[in-house]
Order: C-alpha cells, then structure tokens, then sequence
C-alpha cells in the first residue's frame, strides 16, 4: 500500500449548483497532505466522499488500502476524524463525550487520552455547551487522536481559533505524526497554516482537482517571470504556463506565472528571442492564488 | 456501544421521563382513589359502580402510553439530525449496527415508565378492597401498557429517522388523505345517504385500531379492575 488514500475519477453533482469533478487524487503514506481551496470548493465534499458519509456518483475510493464504502467499518476504526463543524454532544462534560466516544473503538489509549486532557488544558468536567470554540477544536483533536488512528483527516481544524490554541493544535498533530509515523490529510483555507507543516499539497476550485504536487515544488517551482520580447505563442514550453500579463507601460516585457520551474529552463527563452529579465520567488499564498486564477475560465470582455 | 447509546439518549430526556415516570406510577393510584374517596361517604360500593367509576380513567392509559412512546421516538434522532448523522457516520460501526442499539436503547428507556406503571398498578390494586367477582389485573395493564409504548415508539423513530423531506412528505400524505377522505365524504353524501353516517377518516382510524393487528392495542381493555 504506498497511498493512504486514493480517488480515481470521483465525480457527484448537487444538481446545477456544485458538481464534483472527476477528482484523482493520492495521499502517501506516511505524508503530511495540504488540501488546499477556497470555501465552496469541494475540499469538504471530497473528505465525506472517502470518509464514506456520501456515495460518489463514479469512480473508485480506496482508504488504507481498503474499498470505500464497502470496508467502512474497518476503515474508520483506524482512521481519526475532525469535521469542519463540531459534531459533539453539547449536554455532556467533556469526560462523559470521551467515554461515549471511547466505547466505539478498539485501539483508544485511555492514558494517552488523559495525557493528552492534560497537555491540551482541558477540563473533563465541563459541559460541551459553555466551551469555547477553541476548547472544542482541542477537544475534538483529542478524541481522534487518543484512537491512535493510522490516517488523521482534518478538516479545516483550525478555522476560527485564536492563534495560541492553532498552535496547540498543530504541535498536538506533528508531535503525533513523528511518534506514529501516521498520515495526516488536513484541509484548509489557509496556505501559511499548511506551509510549514505540509509535504504534500492537493488544491481543489470549483470541484475539480487543480493541482496535486510535493510541498517543495509547489513552493520553489512557482515563479513569476519578466520577460522581454515575449513569443507571441508560448508552444512547447518546458515549464507550466499559469499566466501571462503585459507589463503596463514598459513596451514589450510581459509577467508570466509558471509552474514547475528549474533554473536549466531558462534557455528557453534564448532560444525563442527572449529575454528573462527577472525571476521572482512567490510565496505559498501567491502561489496558490495564481494557480486558481490560471485554472479558472477565462472571461471575455462584451462576451 | 449500546451503554453509550442509551447515556447519551437518557441525557436527552430524563427531564421529560422523569415527571412521565411519576405520572405512569400515580395514573394507577389516581383511578382507585375515586373509588375510595366514593366509598368513604357511604355504604361499599357495588361492583357495577366500580366499573363505572375506573371506565371515566379508561382513556389515560393509552393516551399517557402514546405521549411517552411518541416521546421517546422523537428525540431518538435529535442530536443526529443537529450534525447532520456526521457523528454518527464517522463511528466504525456498520449503519444497521448503529440503528439497532439506538432502537434497543429507547426501548429501554420505554422500561422505566413501564416499571412506574407496574408498580404503581400493584399499589392501588392493593389499596382496594375488591367485592366478590371483581379481579385487579396489574400485570396485564403494565403489559398492555408497554405495548402500546413501544408501538408508538418504534413507529415514531422509524418516522424521526427520516430526513426532514422524507417526514415532511409522508405528514403531506396524511393530510392530503384527511383533506381528501372529509372532502369527499362530504361529495359522496349527496349521491349515497350512507356516507352521511359514515365519515372516512373516521372510519380509517377506527379500522387502524379495532382490526386485528398490533393497533389493537389500543381499543382493547385498559381496566384494572374488571370482573
């Protein structure tokens, strides 16, 4: 089994309003995944796909190595979950959900768990309903982690919490992935939470898959260029060209975005008349802005 | 996983159980008391009088039976349908597995006002001095009792389960049957006298309850106190 969890043309649609788009995606064992998206963009329908929560319209989902949603019971004893929206009871004391929660699974560590109470601030006396959004972040961590899960889905787990907490969260989540070796596959909407802790990133817009690449070459391979005498038709380019801009007032120097560069790459433009003038490092968020931007349809104007 | 189910529906509804649980131990005790406080102000009271006085409660029983069973079905689902099932189906248990033990659990819970009923029926048997020919049937009323509950119960949560959709479709369907059933009733009176005397609808949930079937239950005989 090298992917924890693999998609193959995974396709469902909510009428005319949202259509998931035949997603192919792989997360490697082992890796730490970045799901990348703007908000309505899949990202949370394609986790309930493979949790097994909604049944695809086609294609194929395997989860630790086993059929989704034929093995979901064996899948889900060994995988621990975070929704995006807290699905705990609110009448209960955080002790009382624990033990609910802790019946249903094989491999709770009852003494992690209450490392775990400790290390994260948590109160087990105290009602659901009077904690904060913070405290429940941490609370629902706490429960997926103390099943000791092989794959860890987190979706978007840190939306809405102060910073302090966020870090907790996190370090809660790397210190567990580098004790088990597990598998993290962690939705967000924000790039910079990702940047540092990801070597996988997976970016969704519009229900479809746009991007899937290692962290490294999402963060070193974006560039933007300016180049001179740009060719008219950029045709068999060696890197991925997201976009390409006149350069306002400077004759004929475009800015091109690309994907995938190398610094060999280069002579490409010699051998088309160019010159690159410049070549700038984007940062994750740029990055990430200008993919959507390329992967989205263009519009005309009077169209 | 079934402990857990019935805590966590127990913690939904222990305010309402608990006043219903007092309320199926006194139903019992309330019946008989009528019957004492009619003694005390003269001569024993004769059997048929007896029996005319417990069929004023007749009605209680199967009314306070269908609340509780009502109750109880309805908040089955409630935290479920709050988070959408997302809890629920991201447990490793198989969906059938999940329904059953949240099904046995509310029937267990049905078994404390059940326990109330029967107690409280074996109390106010006790209390009263029965005439010849007359028996205390507190077993058979406890029983009758949970039936009726868990018919309701388990109609109410098969019901509950549904998506708001799916319940609102299904409620659709029974109005548009009692519009229609009292509508036409009305139509079919002008060319046929004797739907004058008889109304659909009525006739509907007189069928429901009075033909063979679990329903019975319901128009059967609630005395506790019979000959």
């Amino acid at each position: 089994m090298n992917s924890a969890i693999e998609l193959e043309g995974v396709g469902w649609s909510a009428g005319k309003a949202f259509e998931l788009q035949d997603v192919s995606l792989s997360v490697p064992v082992g890796s730490i995944y970045g799901f990348l998206g703007p908000n309505g963009s899949g990202k949370t329908t394609t986790i309930r796909m493979f949790m097994g929560m909604m049944k695809p319209e086609r294609g194929r989902i395997s989860v630790l190595g086993r059929s989704v949603p034929k093995d979901m019971k064996q899948i889900l004893g060994r995988v621990g979950y975070v929704p995006e929206r807290p699905h705990v009871y609110p009448a209960l004391t955080v002790a009382e959900q624990i033990g609910v929660h802790s019946a249903h699974y094989e491999l709770w560590d009852q003494g992690w768990c209450n490392e775990l109470i400790d290390r994260l601030g948590l109160d087990p006396t105290r009602k659901i309903a009077r904690m904060s959004k913070g405290e429940t972040g941490k609370l629902l961590l706490l429960l997926a982690l103390s099943q000791r899960p092989e794959l860890l889905v987190l979706d978007e787990p840190t939306d809405g919490l102060d910073p302090v907490v966020r870090r907790d969260v996190l370090t809660a989540v790397l210190d567990y992935v580098s004790e088990k070796n597990a598998t993290v596959f962690i939705s967000s909407h924000l790039v910079h939470e990702l940047e540092r802790m990801c070597d996988w990133v997976g970016v969704m817009d519009g229900g479809r898959l746009v991007a899937e690449l290692p962290m490294q070459h999402f963060k070193n391979g974006i560039k933007r260029l300016r180049v001179a005498n740009a060719p008219e038709s950029a045709v068999e380019v060696p890197f991925t060209l997201l976009s390409r801009t006149p350069d306002n007032g400077r004759g004929s120097i475009e800015t091109w975005i690309v994907r995938d560069w190398e610094a060999p790459m280069r002579h490409y433009f010699d051998g088309v008349g160019a010159t690159v003038r410049d070549i700038i490092d984007l940062d994750l968020e740029e990055g990430f802005v200008e993919l959507l931007r390329s992967s989205r349809p263009q519009h005309t104007n009077g169209g | 996983m079934y402990k857990s189910m019935l805590f966590l529906h127990w913690k939904q509804i222990k305010y309402a159980l608990i006043p219903a649980v007092v309320a199926s131990f006194g139903l019992p005790l309330m019946v008989v008391s009528g019957l004492g406080i009619r003694a005390a102000r003269g001569t024993p009271l004769e059997a048929y009088q007896i029996i005319g006085e417990l069929n004023t409660w007749l009605h209680w029983f199967p009314s306070l039976a269908s609340a509780l069973g009502i109750l109880i079905g309805l908040s089955a689902w409630n935290w479920d349908h709050a988070h959408n099932h997302v809890y629920a189906l991201s447990l490793p248990v198989s969906r059938f597995e999940y329904v059953l033990n949240k099904l046995l659990a509310g029937a267990t819970l049905a078994l404390i006002p059940f326990a109330g009923m029967w107690l409280g029926a074996h109390v106010a048997s006790a209390a009263v001095d029965l005439p010849v020919g007359l028996n205390a049937y507190p077993n058979q009323l406890a029983v009758r009792f949970l039936f009726a509950m868990l018919l309701l119960y388990g109609l109410f949560f098969a019901l509950a389960s549904g998506t708001k959709a799916t319940v609102l479709k299904l409620l659709t369907v029974v109005l548009v049957f009692v519009l229609l059933g009292s509508l036409g009733n009305e139509v079919l009176a002008d060319y046929y006298p004797v739907f004058e005397r008889v109304h659909m609808v009525e006739y509907a949930l007189r069928t429901l309850i009075e033909a063979p079937g679990p329903f019975q239950v319901f128009s059967g005989n609630w005395a506790l106190i019979d000959v």
